[in-house]
């Protein structure tokens, strides 16, 4: 009897608070959207066309290979300056090379198959999977020779392109939620913030006030926790990278810039959440499911390598996407002094909220 | 008499949420806390407003302070209206309740001169007032001690010290000596009248008789959010303030449940 009351008044006080119940199922809903958003980004694309350079490619491998590219098609090209070829590969113009061996015959077991290929060329990557398939799939035991035109180290670089960025995300994400919630919720909470607030000093000045240094000791966690990351990466990909990582000056600035927009984005996003918490636990809660929010935004970047030019107005993505391209070797400087702009046009949206909510009665003295 | 504090027809509202109509069994899903309340200070005197738990007093001295607006109805501290000028209104007040907490991770002499920085006092000025109240109410030993290590007493010495860092013409007191202990309300009810002597207005709720019988040159009578009653102490007391208040109490709600 006491277990079941005991169990009953757990049940009762997450069945009758909204907030615990929102807080509770929101992060699925919001995966479910963003995955949905990103599966149907991903698959839904347009059908691919791989170009492929083959002295006489055997009409069973055609077949096989057709079978399994499914909707996208193969376009096999004699290959006539191996050289020019290769360069197309590297351009990203053409997938792959493809040399049978001598005598090779797709109903006998042996025969050798060598593949140029470009690991980081998404498309080229795609078909030589395709074509290793495809040979699965004949049931001959073949010898499949690849000849990757990228080292261990491009591809490292991919890598990193793409999860460096989500990783700096939560580093700056993490960095800005310790600070940030105890300096406004527990301010609240403890009924401190209201001792200010009975003092002449402008609401919009305790919002910066707040926001700013904030900002500044996020920035500072950011920045560290990046450097490391950045300096580390290599030795864990087992990428060396020489000095400054191959990156040049301005590349570092542009990404230092990216780091510096999106932090007091994320210090004034988490304020406004503890600004209309009751509780640090409140607001630790409702942090969760923008941390959530923000990581699978995050994500999109990662996973959907070409995003257009929009991206620049999406706060924390237009980050993410810049950032992405600067560690891919592009050095996008209109797109990403954009991006920094939007992201401290969001900030100040942000106070200006927060602000209001500061002037609220009922966001502040509400029972 | 300069009137230095002017309620105008304050009226104030608060929804009731469906837990508190629950527990109050009531259908209804508005609470007026206060009603058309109307009253006047005048400078240098110490002004009460006596009434039980949730008559309105905290509610009247929240608007008072700017921390709430009214729902109707306007006041005026130092000639400036709450509604209109609430910056105004909150250079010239010092305001003191329970609710208002300071950081515990701070020293009595940071939150001051931190005050004294929100309120606009200068250095020199500050410093001046710093030396004079800590002095005054013993804080100079704990200047650099934590807030939070402080004795409740010495918390509470703090907080009106640091409440009235700006020389404010008008202190809010909400129930000033509710929860010390009683050398501490002792050192308050002093400088409540020390200050009063300095040419300060002090309005101050209470639902304490002897405290307004020490201390009040004239009282309000709050009952359910309305005036029920205003005079100097002795108008009201007609000899006895407890038992006016009674019979002031039973009048309006036919009894004492």
């Amino acid at each position: 009897m006491k277990l079941a009351a005991l169990m009953r008044k757990e049940f009762h006080r997450f069945f009758h608070d909204p907030r615990l119940i929102v807080t509770m199922l929101l992060p699925g809903l919001l995966i479910f959207l963003l995955y949905s958003i990103i599966g149907s980004a991903v698959n839904g694309k347009e059908a691919k066309t791989y170009r492929v350079y083959c002295d006489e490619a055997p009409p069973l491998v055609v077949a096989a290979v057709g079978a399994i590219a499914r909707e996208n098609t193969v376009e096999w090209l004699p290959l006539e300056d191996e050289e020019a070829a290769t360069a197309e590969i590297r351009e990203k113009k053409a997938a792959a090379i493809v040399k049978f061996g001598t005598g090779f015959d797709p109903l006998l077991e042996g025969g050798n198959v060598e593949i140029v290929y470009d690991p980081v060329n998404e498309d080229s990557l795609s078909f030589y999977s395709t074509l290793t398939a495809a040979l699965n799939e004949l049931g001959r035991r073949f010898t499949v020779s690849p000849a990757p035109l990228s080292g261990v180290e491009a591809v490292g670089r991919s890598v990193m392109q793409s999860v460096l960025p989500l990783i700096v995300v939560c580093f700056i994400f993490s960095a800005c939620m310790s600070v940030t919630l105890e300096s406004v919720a527990g301010e609240k909470e403890r009924g401190t913030l209201s001792t200010v607030l009975v003092t002449s000093v402008k609401r919009s000045h305790i919002a910066l006030g707040k926001i700013l240094p904030l900002s500044c000791i996020s920035m500072l966690g950011a920045l560290s926790s990046f450097l490391g990351t950045a300096l580390s990466m290599p030795k864990l990909m087992g990428v060396s990278m020489g000095f400054l990582g191959g990156y040049s000056a301005w590349s570092y600035v542009l990404l230092c810039l990216l780091i510096l927009s999106a932090v007091p984005l994320v210090v004034s996003l988490i304020a406004l959440v503890s600004t209309l918490s009751r509780s640090v636990k409140e607001a630790s809660a409702y942090t969760g499911v923008v941390m959530i929010l923000v990581m699978v935004v995050s994500l999109v970047s990662a996973f959907v390598p070409t995003i257009g030019d929009w991206a620049v107005a999406l706060p924390i993505l237009n980050a993410t996407v810049q950032m992405q391209g600067i560690l891919g070797g592009r050095l996008p400087v209109w797109q990403s002094l954009v991006s920094v702009g939007a992201n401290l046009l969001y900030t100040a949206l942000l106070v200006v909220v927060i602000t209001k909510l500061l002037s609220s009665e009922r966001v502040m003295f509400g029972k | 008499m300069e009137e230095i504090v002017r309620a105008e027809g304050l009226k104030k509202t608060f929804t009731l949420s469906k837990k508190q109509q629950r527990i109050e069994r009531t259908g209804e899903t508005r609470r007026v806390a206060v009603d058309s309340l109307t009253f006047s200070a005048y400078r240098g005197e110490i002004y009460g407003l006596l009434g039980p738990n949730g008559a309105g007093k905290t509610t009247t001295l929240r608007i008072l302070s700017t921390l709430i607006k009214p729902d109707a109805g306007d006041a005026f501290l130092c000639g400036n209206s709450v509604v209109r000028d609430p910056g105004k209104v909150r250079d010239c007040i010092g305001f003191l309740t329970s609710d208002l907490k300071l950081e515990g991770f701070f020293t009595p002499d940071y939150l001051f001169d931190f005050f004294g920085a929100m309120h606009g006092v200068e250095k020199q000025t500050l410093a001046r007032r710093k030396r004079e109240l800590f002095s005054r109410f013993g804080i100079d030993q704990f200047a650099g001690v934590r807030v939070r290590d402080l004795s409740t007493g010495m918390l509470q010495k703090v907080s009106l010290v640091v409440s009235i860092v700006h020389d404010p013409e008008v202190v809010v007191f909400d129930e000033p000596t509710n929860g010390l202990d009683v050398i501490t309300a002792k050192v308050v009810t002093d400088f409540l009248q020390e200050l009063k002597g300095m040419g300060k207005s002090i309005l101050l709720s209470t639902h304490i008789f002897s405290l307004v019988e020490k201390l009040c040159d004239r009282v309000g009578i709050i009952i359910d959010g309305r005036l029920a009653a205003e005079g100097t102490r002795a108008e009201i007391a007609q000899g006895n303030l407890e038992e006016t208040f009674f019979r002031i109490y039973r009048e309006k709600k036919g009894g004492i449940a």
